[in-house]
Order: C-alpha cells, then sequence, then structure tokens
C-alpha cells in the first residue's frame, strides 16, 4: 500500500512537472522573424530589408512578421540618430515570448552559415522551451540548390558581356569556415561559362588581389562593381564604390580598367526574397531546429 | 577624583577622534594641501578645468595625456621627449604610435606604475571615472584637468599647458604663429563677395549646431562663411555644443548655400548620404547642390593648433574657384612631386585627408598616413601630399633601411613623369577602351601600358614622333591644360 501511493504520488508530482513545463502561448499566435545584419543607409535599407519583409508578409498572411538586427552599433545608431527602435535577436525573441506567440519562425537574410547564424542558433536555444515551436531556416548560400538559384538571380545583373568585360562581386567575408561559400559561389559562374565573373570579399577569401591578376591574364578591359550584400550599403558606398585609394573602384582604375558599379544589393532581387521564403517554408516543415 | 580623571581621558580621546576624522581628507594626502602647513616653494600655482589648484614645485617630465587634444598639442610644444604615455583615442600626429597606450577605463595602477609625474586628464574623464582619477590624485602624482571651451579660451589653455610642462616660452610663440596664420585667413575670404551661407552640423542626435563663441563657428568666420545658425543656444551652459533642430534647418532651406557636417566619433553629425535623405532635406539648397562637406572634428571643434588646417578646409570648401586656384602652376616648369599633390587635390578640391582614432587600427599595404620619412606633419605641405596618396592621385616609394626595416618615402625633390601623370590623369576620366588602338612604339618603357594606351587612343595625350616617352619630365603647364581639358 505504501509503495502504491508513493509510485502515485510520484506519477502526479511526473505530471504536475509536465504541466509546468508546458509554455504559457496563445496558440493562435504565429510569427516569422526576419533578422538581417541591419543597415543605417536608409534607402537601401527600404529596397532590401524592407522589401524581403514585405514578400514574407505577402507570402505568409497568418505570420506576424517580425524584424531583428544582429549589428548592435548599427541598432544604437538608429535609435540615437533616427529615433528608429529595432529588437537586437534576444530582445525579439523575448518580446515574441512575453506576446505569447505560440509558434516562431526565424529567418535570417544571411549570406552564409557563419558566426552570426551561430550566434542566432545560440540565442534561439535559450529559449526554445518559452514557444510551442519555434524552427529556425537556413542562410542564403546552404544546400547546392542554394547556388544555382542564386546564380540564375545574379544572370540578370551580370548581362551580356563582352569578352573584355568583367563582373566583380563583393562579398563581405570572414573569419568563420563558412566563408568557403563564396569560392563555391566563384566555381558555380566559372562552371556557368561566365569566365569573367569574380567573387571577392572584403575580409576573407577571395580578396581583391586574388582576381586582378586574372583580369590581366583574361585581356579585360572594362570591369562592373556589384555588391553581394543583402544592402548596398556602407561596404558597398566606401569599399567598393569610394573615392579613396583603398576602394575597389579606384584600384581598378589605377591598373588601367574602365570602372562601373552597379549599387544594388541582393536583397531587392524577387529571386533572392523567394529563396529566404522557401529556407523558412523548409523549416516550417521539417528542418525543425 | 578617579571619576574627573576618566571623565577627561574620555572627552580628550573623543576629541582627538573628531579632529583626525575631520581632518581625514588632508590627512590622507599627507598634509600637503593644507597651505598653512605647506612651506615648500611652488613655481607653478593655478587653478584648472575641473576647479582644482594645481601646485607643483617644477614642470612636470614625465607626462602622460589620456585626452587626444592634449596629446596632439603636447606634441605642438615638441615635447616628444617627455611624453610616457597616450590615450587610447589619438590619432596624430604619427609619433604618438611610439607611446604606450593607457585607458581611463581601466586599472589606475598601470598609469602609478608607469611613475609619470604629471597626467593630464579632462573633466570628462573626471566625471566619468572619478575613482581612477582619485587613484591616481592618491598615489601622489598630479592630475591636471583642461578643456577650453571656447575659442577665446583656447590661449589659456595652451599657456597653462606650457606652463606645466615648462614650455611656456614655445607656448607663446606658437601661438603667436597660430594667431598669425588665422587673420591671414581671414584677411584672405574678407573681400570676397558675395559671401555664402552655412548651416554646420555638430550632431545629427536631434540635429545640433554649435554656440556662436565655438571654435568651428570662429572657423566658420575666418573662413568668409555667414553661419546662420547664430542664434543657437548651448545645450548646457559652457557646452560649445547647441540645440537647432530639423525644422528651424529647414526653415532656412532656401537660404543654406553650404552645408558642414563634422565626422568622425559617435554622435557627430551625418554623412552626404543620411543627411540627402532626412525628411524635407532635398529643399536645403546646399543639398540640391550637393554642397555638403564632411570635416573631421579633429581639425574643426577639437582645442588644437590644427584648428587652422580645418579653418582652411572650410574656406576651399566655400570658395573653390578663389582659394583653389591653380592657375600658379600654369608654368613652363617641369613640375615637382609635391607641386603635382598641391596641384592635384586643389583641382579636384578634395577635401584634405584627416585619419580618425580608427585609422591606425588596420594595417595598410599601400602607404600609411603620416609615414613617409621626407614628409613630416610638421612640413608645410604635408596635407596635400597626404590627400593626394589617400586619393590615389600620387604614388609614394619604399626602401630597407640599414635594420631592413621598411621605409616609406614620397621622393619630395623628384619631378613628376608622363607616365606617372597619366596615372592620375585616367582617375579624372571614364574611358571605355577604344576599339582601334593608335601604335605606340616606346609602350614598354611604361609601367601603365593599359592607361597609356587608352589615354593616347581617346586623344587626351599626344605622342612625340611616335613615341609616349613616359619617363619625360612634365611641365606644370601641360598638366594644368591636361586637367582643364577634364572638365
Amino acid at each position: 500500500m505504501k509503495k502504491l501511493i508513493a509510485v502515485l504520488l510520484l506519477v502526479v508530482l511526473a505530471l504536475a512537472g509536465c504541466a509546468g513545463a508546458a509554455p504559457d502561448t496563445d496558440k493562435s499566435k504565429k510569427a516569422i522573424l526576419v533578422v538581417s545584419f541591419g543597415t543605417s543607409y536608409a534607402d537601401t535599407r527600404e529596397a532590401t530589408i524592407d522589401a524581403t519583409e514585405a514578400a514574407f508578409a505577402k507570402a505568409y498572411p497568418d505570420y506576424d512578421i517580425k524584424r531583428a538586427f544582429t549589428s548592435q552599433i548599427i541598432i544604437d545608431i538608429l535609435e540615437e540618430r533616427d529615433g528608429m527602435e529595432i529588437d537586437n535577436m534576444q530582445e525579439a525573441l523575448d518580446r515574441l515570448k512575453s506576446e505569447k506567440y505560440s509558434e516562431v519562425v526565424v529567418q535570417p537574410t544571411l549570406v552564409m552559415n557563419g558566426a552570426e547564424y551561430d550566434e542566432m542558433i545560440a540565442a534561439v536555444h535559450e529559449v526554445e522551451e518559452s514557444f510551442d515551436k519555434i524552427v529556425v531556416g537556413k542562410a542564403l548560400l546552404t544546400s547546392h540548390n542554394d547556388y544555382e538559384v542564386v546564380l540564375e538571380a545574379l544572370k540578370g545583373q551580370i548581362g551580356e558581356l563582352a569578352d573584355d568585360e568583367a563582373v566583380i562581386y563583393m562579398g563581405h567575408g570572414t573569419h568563420h569556415f563558412a566563408d568557403a561559400a563564396y569560392g563555391a559561389m566563384d566555381v558555380r559562374f566559372k562552371n556557368a561559362g561566365l569566365k569573367n565573373v569574380y567573387m571577392g570579399t572584403v575580409e576573407g577569401y577571395p580578396l581583391f588581389e586574388d582576381i586582378t591578376p586574372h583580369l590581366e591574364a583574361n585581356g579585360i578591359n572594362k570591369v562592373t562593381l556589384i555588391p553581394f550584400m543583402l544592402v548596398a550599403g556602407d561596404h558597398a558606398s566606401n569599399d567598393m564604390a569610394g573615392d579613396e585609394d583603398d576602394a575597389w573602384k579606384v584600384m581598378l582604375k589605377q591598373q588601367g580598367y574602365a570602372v562601373e558599379t552597379h549599387m544594388q544589393g541582393l536583397g531587392e532581387l524577387e529571386a533572392i526574397q523567394q529563396l529566404f521564403i522557401e529556407h523558412a517554408e523548409a523549416a516550417m516543415h521539417g528542418e525543425e531546429h | 577624583m578617579r571619576n574627573i580623571k576618566f571623565k577627561t581621558l574620555a572627552w580628550s580621546s573623543v576629541l582627538v577622534l573628531l579632529i583626525l576624522f575631520v581632518g581625514r581628507y588632508w590627512i590622507e594626502r599627507g598634509l600637503d594641501h593644507v597651505d598653512f602647513l605647506d612651506t615648500r616653494e611652488y613655481v607653478i600655482d593655478f587653478t584648472d578645468d575641473s576647479g582644482r589648484r594645481v601646485k607643483m614645485e617644477a614642470p612636470a617630465d614625465r607626462i602622460i595625456s589620456l585626452y587626444s587634444a592634449h596629446t596632439e598639442n603636447l606634441f605642438t610644444l615638441e615635447l616628444d621627449a617627455q611624453i610616457i604615455g597616450v590615450g587610447t583615442s589619438e590619432s596624430y600626429p604619427v609619433e604618438f604610435l611610439d607611446k604606450p597606450i593607457f585607458d581611463y577605463k581601466s586599472d589606475p595602477e598601470k598609469v602609478i606604475a608607469a611613475n609619470p609625474d604629471l597626467v593630464l586628464i579632462r573633466p570628462f574623464i573626471e566625471r566619468k571615472q572619478p575613482a581612477f582619477v582619485d587613484a591616481l590624485r592618491q598615489s601622489g602624482i598630479t592630475v591636471v584637468s583642461f578643456y577650453p571651451q571656447s575659442q577665446e579660451d583656447f590661449d589659456r589653455y595652451i599657456m597653462n599647458l606650457g606652463l606645466v610642462t615648462g614650455r611656456s616660452k614655445m607656448a607663446e610663440r606658437k601661438l603667436k604663429k597660430f594667431h598669425e596664420d588665422m587673420d591671414a585667413l581671414k584677411e584672405l575670404t574678407k573681400d570676397i563677395e558675395p559671401k555664402i551661407n552655412v548651416f554646420f552640423e555638430s550632431s545629427d542626435v536631434e540635429l545640433k549646431t554649435v554656440t556662436p563663441d565655438s571654435v568651428a563657428a570662429r572657423a566658420i568666420e575666418y573662413a568668409g562663411g555667414i553661419n546662420i545658425a547664430t542664434d543657437a543656444e548651448a545645450i548646457t551652459a559652457g557646452s560649445s555644443v547647441a540645440a537647432y533642430g530639423a525644422e528651424r534647418v529647414l526653415e532656412k532651406a532656401d537660404q543654406i548655400d553650404a552645408y558642414v557636417t563634422q565626422r568622425g566619433v559617435m554622435g557627430a553629425g551625418g554623412n552626404l548620404h543620411t543627411i540627402s535623405i532626412r525628411p524635407g532635406f532635398n529643399t536645403i539648397k546646399a543639398v540640391q547642390n550637393e554642397k555638403v562637406l564632411e570635416i573631421n572634428q579633429k581639425i574643426i571643434s577639437s582645442p588644437t593648433f590644427r584648428q587652422v588646417k580645418g579653418t582652411y578646409e572650410l574656406a576651399r570648401f566655400f570658395y573653390p574657384e578663389i582659394i583653389d586656384d591653380v592657375s600658379k602652376f600654369n608654368v613652363e616648369e617641369p613640375l615637382n612631386r609635391v607641386d603635382a599633390a598641391e596641384l592635384f587635390v586643389r583641382f579636384d578640391n578634395r577635401p584634405v585627408f584627416a585619419p580618425t582614432a580608427s585609422y591606425y587600427r588596420k594595417e595598410y599595404d599601400g602607404h600609411t598616413y603620416g609615414m613617409f620619412e621626407d614628409v613630416p606633419s610638421s612640413y608645410e605641405r604635408f596635407d596635400f601630399v597626404e590627400t593626394a596618396m589617400k586619393s590615389g592621385f600620387m604614388q609614394g616609394f619604399k626602401r630597407r633601411d640599414e635594420n631592413d626595416d621598411l621605409i616609406e618615402f614620397f621622393n619630395i625633390e623628384g619631378h613628376l613623369t608622363r607616365d606617372e601623370f597619366a596615372k592620375t590623369l585616367f582617375l579624372f576620366y571614364d574611358l571605355v577602351p577604344a576599339k582601334e588602338h593608335i601604335e605606340i612604339v616606346d609602350l614598354e618603357d611604361s609601367d601603365n601600358q593599359k592607361i597609356v594606351q587608352a589615354l593616347v587612343d581617346h586623344k587626351i595625350l599626344q605622342l612625340e614622333d611616335g613615341k609616349f616617352n613616359p619617363n619625360r619630365v612634365v611641365t606644370g603647364a601641360e598638366v594644368v591644360t591636361a586637367l582643364e581639358n577634364t572638365k
């Protein structure tokens, strides 16, 4: 009898424990949290981040679309300068929790699954008990198919190139091993027959100086520079198209190339917006975090 | 009897304790600051900008400066050998790189261990990190706080800096030269008509400007501009920052001929892009005409001798046709490299480059600002050389010294060759490669074959008997004519 009471007691306690662990949510509330690095350049933000979020809103009318930036510096600038309040990752998750969201899809607009992606995953881990379902979509360049889709999207920017014309994309680059995505993208260009389209990075690999010998060898006279970043912001304006001696435009001109710049962020391309939506969709249906 | 003795003893003890308690401040400081007990002779005795009395028996010989403007001014007073440490926000002159760095946000023990006899701070540091400053004072180090609030206060500040460092005569001489240079600028712009109206943005947070008695406001006046925000009032008493607001700026939108925004620190003004996209700002005349100048805060608002440079920059920006007139270079004489640097920067009306605190945190493959051994920061045309380099208009050289260290030099005595000039000229054009090439007999002698071919194909530079002659020295007249043709 004593044993039976003890077992019953344990069962009751266990049930009580389970009941306590169930998140306090409103089952009707669903959100997609679009996570971007952010930019302090308002016009490009509108054309890229805002446009991507709008595409999500259109694709998922049942979900509330929320925003987070990963760059605290940009969040601080926007708050101080423009009075804009934008959540960082932690604040956004806390807000979703306090607003009792039941299902959350976190979709980054990052180019590759690098350090910021890792930090995002860690932040989600911390709060996953607070939601009935929380999943995380992958960055832009993840699967083989992603590279193909991105390649097709970029072909519109690249257009028809004469034999002496080249396009150089400027990616950000990272110390993280995900930096290999840039080299992989460059191989896609070459395998697609775009032998004079190059992928370069500001601080990863390949660097600017890894590309210029190929321009020389391939008899290039004219180069178009395009950012390979979600937004055409500070890096595109200064490091790529700036007027100082370390801007790619000036360095190319010093080597005798005619240079054009195309200030369009990846986020402006509809196909790229759709790819992020597909990644969110995949996360909703299986790649549950 | 016994009771009385005990009572007396008890009261005496209480009294002694009370005296010790009241006098603990002076006791802690070794009675140094009790004037009537202090019989030492002080050659330096004044009140600093935090309101503390400073007494020193002799000028300082081992100085740590924790504010970039003090550091810069110490170098100007030729105190390189006496500076044993600098702060974390330094950017000029380049010699600061050889000094150990100290941070007022970290452990004061590091400063104390360096054994300075003077630590220079500003009131801001005293307010933000009082414990740090107290720890230095308690260890016996003289801590002096300086910050001139207005342009009129600059002389007093420099003289006090000279006083505590034993450089009073030097401070006097430098100030004399400073005022002569400023007066010369005022003279240069005084007859220019019509004068242009200027708005100065000191911070884009709630859109602030500067007070009429600030360093920047004087710079506008001496540069020949009319400050449209003379009605601005200081955000706090004594501050040079003044609240203004976007609405008041927009009320004067059609009067603002030139817009100046100071950059380089957090909370500074906006950049060209952000100013142009603010709601309503496209109605500002200066924004419509792209007459917006970004200027480094260090040369326009900071209390250093570089105010002269900042003021001159404004004059160049306000009146480019007059101040940056390049006709003096239009002579049939070989153009030397320094003249070439000045000519290119003036022709392009390119603002001079001044590094921010983050500049030296990166390494540069090419040239690093201030590193030319033959172009020290004291050199009269230092800014033109550095800006021509930063703009890619000129190239420098490198050699190994006896220790195998890489030394940068500009070769100020050298002349500009045709080949070098071709490279600069190409930057001023957006040339599409020609379909047909003109044959250049000596093209192989050029280091910039692609560029030379393009300029010759487009008939921008002419061949001389079928040759380009890349090593021929160009004349000033040749260069000015070629540049004028780019317009």
